[in-house]
């Protein structure tokens, strides 16, 4: 693993959160599928494990619902989908990155600015 | 690539991440692990190559697992003002020292459970197969029922104590098995000891109970159950009538005797007439215990000996 693809790994951890929240309140959808949508979001290194470990979290802290959806071709998938309080903590979350990210670019690019002069 | 080594696959990668989080709590691990196998099979499914090929060894994934179930804490629920009142209790109580040396404590009481629900069990299944049994809580010894359930017991105990202490943890569901079937006997115990006969004495005598409420006299030997009254030179006295302070029939406390109170002209039982006339539970009679009299002073003509100093009130200056 590179040092670039650990920091990354190291940043994706407190925003995992978040990310699976986001791609859940697209639409429901199962572990691996979840991870697929991460990556295509632009989440590369985004680990299975990490995933399907935050959704199980998620779940037990009562924020997804979960069925099991009968699949022709494969195994039976575990369907996870916001509830109320996933919802909610979309939003308290979503708020909260705003003003992180706003507050961390502010800072970067004083640190440029600073840099450039 | 087959089916049949697609299911092998998961099921060895499944079992080699579980041994490595075998350290998680049982119901963390149970709740995090719950479909790990569904999960691992859809990319089994989904995506070409082995699993360690696609998600690299199992204990780098297990190690990856927990820290996303761990690393930051669950979603706060603050948004339940009871549940947080009721969270911030129960952490008050878990956090507290007494709470934690009664914790630690409870492992070495164990073994006392497993000889209690034991004997509870057998109780159980006493109170089950026998419902008109008077059900006590000592079997006893002289009835051919009772040595059967004091053998039923022994079994039971030698029983529970090897289960008890048996190393090798449960699997998931023998283990939720095993708790309910720990509270089921607790709890049944409880109703068949609610239920159990309560040996009193007030159901034995139950003919000629006295209508007063007995008169409580305190005696420092214990429960006060007769009187035998004497003349001064020693005659046992008969049917003499006892009354308190305040002209109340004076009665004792109903010992395992039965007493036969005599009967007044108007019916009603004479509760006051002592030496109470009482007979044992086999029927024999309650026999007068041995007095020792006093020996009283010679009975003097002089009636000027007052005994101590002379009590007239001399104010002394």
């Amino acid at each position: 693993m590179s040092q670039a693809e650990v920091d990354t790994t190291q940043l994706l951890k407190g925003v995992l959160d978040l990310a699976v929240l986001a791609v859940l309140a697209d639409a429901d959808s199962y572990g691996y599928d979840v991870v697929r949508r991460l990556r295509e979001g632009g989440l590369d290194h985004v680990g299975d494990a990490s995933v399907y470990g935050t959704l199980r979290r998620l779940y037990q802290a009562g924020a997804l619902n979960s069925y099991v959806v009968p699949s022709d071709e494969g195994p039976h998938r575990k369907y996870y989908g916001l509830n109320n309080r996933g919802r909610k903590a979309l939003d308290q979350s979503a708020q909260t990155w705003a003003s992180l990210s706003k507050a961390l670019n502010h800072l970067l690019n004083g640190r440029s600015n600073s840099h450039g002069k | 690539m087959a089916s049949n080594d697609q299911t092998s696959n998961v099921a060895t990668y499944a079992a080699s991440v579980r041994a490595a989080l075998s350290d998680l709590p049982s119901d963390q691990a149970a709740v995090l692990l719950e479909d790990l196998e569904d999960h691992l099979s859809e990319i089994a499914a989904e995506a070409g190559g082995t699993l360690t090929e696609r998600l690299g060894p199992p204990e780098q994934y297990a190690q990856e697992l927990r820290a996303a179930y761990g690393a930051t804490g669950a979603i706060p629920r603050r948004s339940d003002p009871a549940f947080r009142g009721l969270r911030l209790a129960v952490a008050w109580v878990t956090g507290s020292a007494w709470y934690r040396e009664v914790r630690g404590f409870l492992p070495e009481l164990r073994p006392a459970w497993w000889v209690l629900r034991a004997y509870l069990a057998v109780l159980i299944l006493t109170a089950a197969i026998s419902p008109g049994y008077a059900l006590g809580p000592i079997p006893n010894p002289g009835t051919k029922r009772g040595l059967a359930e004091i053998f039923a017991t022994a079994v039971a105990i030698w029983l529970s104590v090897r289960i008890g202490r048996r190393n090798r943890p449960l699997p998931q569901p023998a283990r939720v098995l095993a708790r309910s079937a720990n509270g089921l006997i607790a709890f049944v115990a409880l109703v068949v000891l609610g239920s159990m006969h309560t040996f009193s004495y007030s159901e034995i005598i139950s003919n000629a109970s006295p209508e007063q409420p007995p008169f409580n006299a305190a005696y420092a030997a214990g429960p006060l159950t007769n009187i035998y009254p004497y003349s001064q030179d020693g005659k046992p006295l008969t049917n003499v009538l006892l009354y308190d302070q305040d002209g109340r029939p004076l009665t004792v406390e109903q010992s395992e005797a039965q007493t036969t109170y005599p009967t007044g002209a108007d019916g009603k039982a004479i509760t006051n007439a002592y030496p109470l006339s009482q007979r044992h539970l086999n029927g024999d009679p309650v026999v007068a215990p041995r007095v020792a009299f006093p020996p009283w002073p010679t009975p003097s003509p002089s009636p000027s000996t007052s005994p101590g100093p002379t009590s007239s009130p001399s104010p002394t200056r």
